[in-house]
């Protein structure tokens, strides 16, 4: 142990751009000030109590459109984006903006019937009619309106439990109808774009723009690569009861310029699989010719996985996630892995760089039949110079201690605050380790989380 | 949950700060159009004219002014007895801005009738009440009545100028 190991790194990525946490957001709160300038530039007087009912309902209409095309680009998979902020920021980013969006948008369409009811001296029910029946495509928004009700009630967290990860995927490709039916409206009705050309043009350029870019990256660059690299299965192999690794090859991989970490959506063409891409992460570093992924059995898609035959034609999406090297700023790495959230945690065990000593693995399971690679791990860890610790045994429930509690991961890791940590398990575990590293006094910004949510 | 409620009070905040920043800020129209008869005898040649009437100011205006009007010539009205006096319309709501008339009368002729209101709460609402209002003007001068064309493309300005319009003549028992 007296040679300096750097990482092992069969693959190097060059750098790439990347897009983080800050620059996005400053981006996104830039173009809802937009949003709200139009209107402060358009209007010149709000007068009554109809005047501030209409012009609340013009601002959150205003609000809602920007944000649902922000909505489609968060999740067009712009691999800047992927890199940076992470694909399940990304997606939690999604999830809080679209009940927002759904909530403007009744605002919207509630202030708007009020106000116009107030200035006009008619009734609801009237200003209703007369909204949906003689205002140009106010009827097709409301139809929009009711669909992103609808998709946002099946979103809820507690009605998606009941419904299938399909399910609430097919319904949720509605949101493109309700945003093709919004669109008109928006130009026909409202005083902001009617009359300022310019702000037309830039509004309405937003939708091809951010159309183009989902059709290129969800659609076409994974097509352009499925032809590329020909990847097929090369082996199926059982690593415990439930898990099963999948190797798979293809030809110049190095072009993807994959980091350990990193995941793929899959979608392996055989014909009970081929439409659906789950994601799963490269469980080993990935070579220029073979790729590996490890597959918990969580029923369903992941099931059947086992019965794949070699010579299996798949597409791979991705690279996705933030979840590598690059965040890192600390020398001393500590990497906490829960069940099988060991797939990435093990590439970056694996390839981080550091000196012996630098890199800490603590590898949560309930039983020692769930731990998969533990010789591996335990030949990297020796290779390495790195530590490696089994923390075994059922969830810390009532008496029985936790092992993950804060007390005993600063026994394991005296000097944990000076560690960069990567974390990565169920939501239940993440959730959990992150409030104890937050009592441990671990600056937020040091810990990286990767949990599987879709 | 906190967050929630943080959202729609930080939304409800954001709302009422711009609205309220835009129902201070004065109205900027400068003029606001008024039309009257021709003085007879002085310049009896010319047509009826819209002229800008610079003494009435943008947004609210005190009901009852009588210096805005030319004061025509005992000659010029059918009845030389009859008084000139003006009548008020009330202030009318659109879906685009609020519209007040005033007419000035001498005994049963309108012979002046002009904006004491013709505000808009966005540039091009601004842009068509200056387009519409002196032609409603115009027509009113000429009708001697509220039974007036009106003007296309200007609906809700004539919805709300005709309303005006008609409480005012109501006043006066026409």
């Amino acid at each position: 142990m007296t040679t300096v190991a750097p990482a092992r790194r069969e693959l190097a990525a060059p750098p790439r751009l990347r897009i983080t946490r800050g620059p996005a957001l400053a981006v996104v709160i830039a173009g809802g000030v937009a949003a709200i300038l139009l209107w402060v530039h358009d209007t010149t007087y709000v007068s009554g109590f109809g005047g501030w009912l209409t012009n609340a309902g013009r601002i959150t209409g205003l609000l809602a459109g920007y944000l649902i095309i922000l909505l489609l680009a968060l999740m067009a998979r712009v691999p800047a984006l992927e890199r940076g902020v992470g694909t399940d920021q990304l997606a939690r980013w999604h999830a809080s903006i679209g009940r927002y969006t759904v909530c403007l948008s009744v605002a919207h369409t509630l202030l708007i019937i009020w106000g116009y009811a107030v200035t006009g001296h008619t009734g609801l029910v009237a200003q209703t009619s007369s909204l949906m029946l003689s205002y140009p495509d106010v009827l097709m928004a409301t139809v929009a309106l009711g669909l992103l009700v609808m998709i946002g009630v099946v979103s809820a967290r507690a009605a998606r439990r009941r419904l299938s990860y399909e399910t609430w995927h097919l319904l949720h490709l509605y949101t493109y109808l309700a945003v093709a039916l919004a669109f008109s409206h928006q130009f026909a009705t409202g005083v902001d774009f009617m009359h300022n050309p310019p702000a037309r043009y830039l509004w309405s350029a937003m939708y091809p723009a951010v159309g183009a870019t989902l059709v290129w990256f969800r659609l076409l660059q994974p097509l352009v690569n499925a032809a590329r690299l020909q990847l097929r299965v090369v082996a199926v192999q059982p690593e415990s009861k439930d898990t099963v690794s999948i190797w798979i090859a293809g030809h110049g991989l190095e072009r993807l310029a994959v980091e350990p970490g990193q995941f793929f959506r899959w979608r392996f063409l055989t014909r009970e699989h081929w439409w659906a891409a789950n994601p799963y992460s490269l469980s080993a570093v990935p070579r220029n010719d073979l790729l590996r992924i490890t597959v918990k059995d969580l029923g369903g898609h992941s099931r059947s996985l086992r019965g794949l035959r070699p010579g299996t034609r798949v597409i791979a999406e991705g690279p996705y996630g933030a979840f590598t090297a690059a965040g890192r700023r600390l020398r001393k790495v500590l990497l906490i892995a829960g069940g099988v959230g060991i797939t990435p945690i093990r590439a970056l065990f694996e390839s981080i760089p550091g000196y012996p000593g630098d890199v800490t693995l603590l590898y949560r399971a309930s039983k020692p039949a769930d731990v998969v690679f533990a010789q591996e791990l335990q030949d990297i860890a020796a290779d390495r110079g790195s530590r490696l610790e089994f923390v075994l045994g059922a969830r810390g429930r009532g008496k029985r201690p936790d092992p993950l509690s804060a007390q005993n991961l600063l026994r394991t890791v005296p000097d944990l605050a000076s560690h960069e940590i990567y974390l990565c398990g169920p939501p239940g575990l993440t959730d959990h380790v992150r409030r104890q590293l937050r009592a441990a006094k671990v600056p937020a910004r040091q810990v990286h989380v990767e949990s599987f949510t879709f | 949950m906190r967050r929630v409620i943080l959202a729609v009070a930080g939304t409800i905040a954001g709302l009422v700060a711009l609205l309220s920043f835009k129902t201070h800020s004065p109205v900027a129209t400068g003029a606001l159009p008024s039309a009257g008869l021709p003085v007879a005898g002085t310049r009896s040649s010319t047509p009826p004219s819209s002229t800008p009437a610079s003494s009435a100011a943008a947004g609210p205006a005190p009901a009852r002014s009588s210096s805005a009007a030319p004061k025509p010539p005992a000659s010029a009205a059918n009845s030389p007895a009859a008084t000139t006096k003006d009548y008020t319309g009330q202030a009318v709501q659109t879906q685009y801005g609020v519209v007040q008339v005033k007419v000035t009368m001498k005994g049963s002729t309108i012979t002046n009738v002009s904006f004491v209101q013709l505000t808009a709460y966005d540039q091009r609402s601004q842009y068509i009440n200056s387009q519409a209002g002196p032609m409603l003007l115009q027509q009113t001068l000429s009708a001697q009545s509220a039974q007036i064309d009106g003007v296309s493309g200007a609906t809700y300005t004539t919805e709300g100028y005709l309303q005006s319009l008609q409480s005012a003549l109501d006043q006066v028992g026409h």
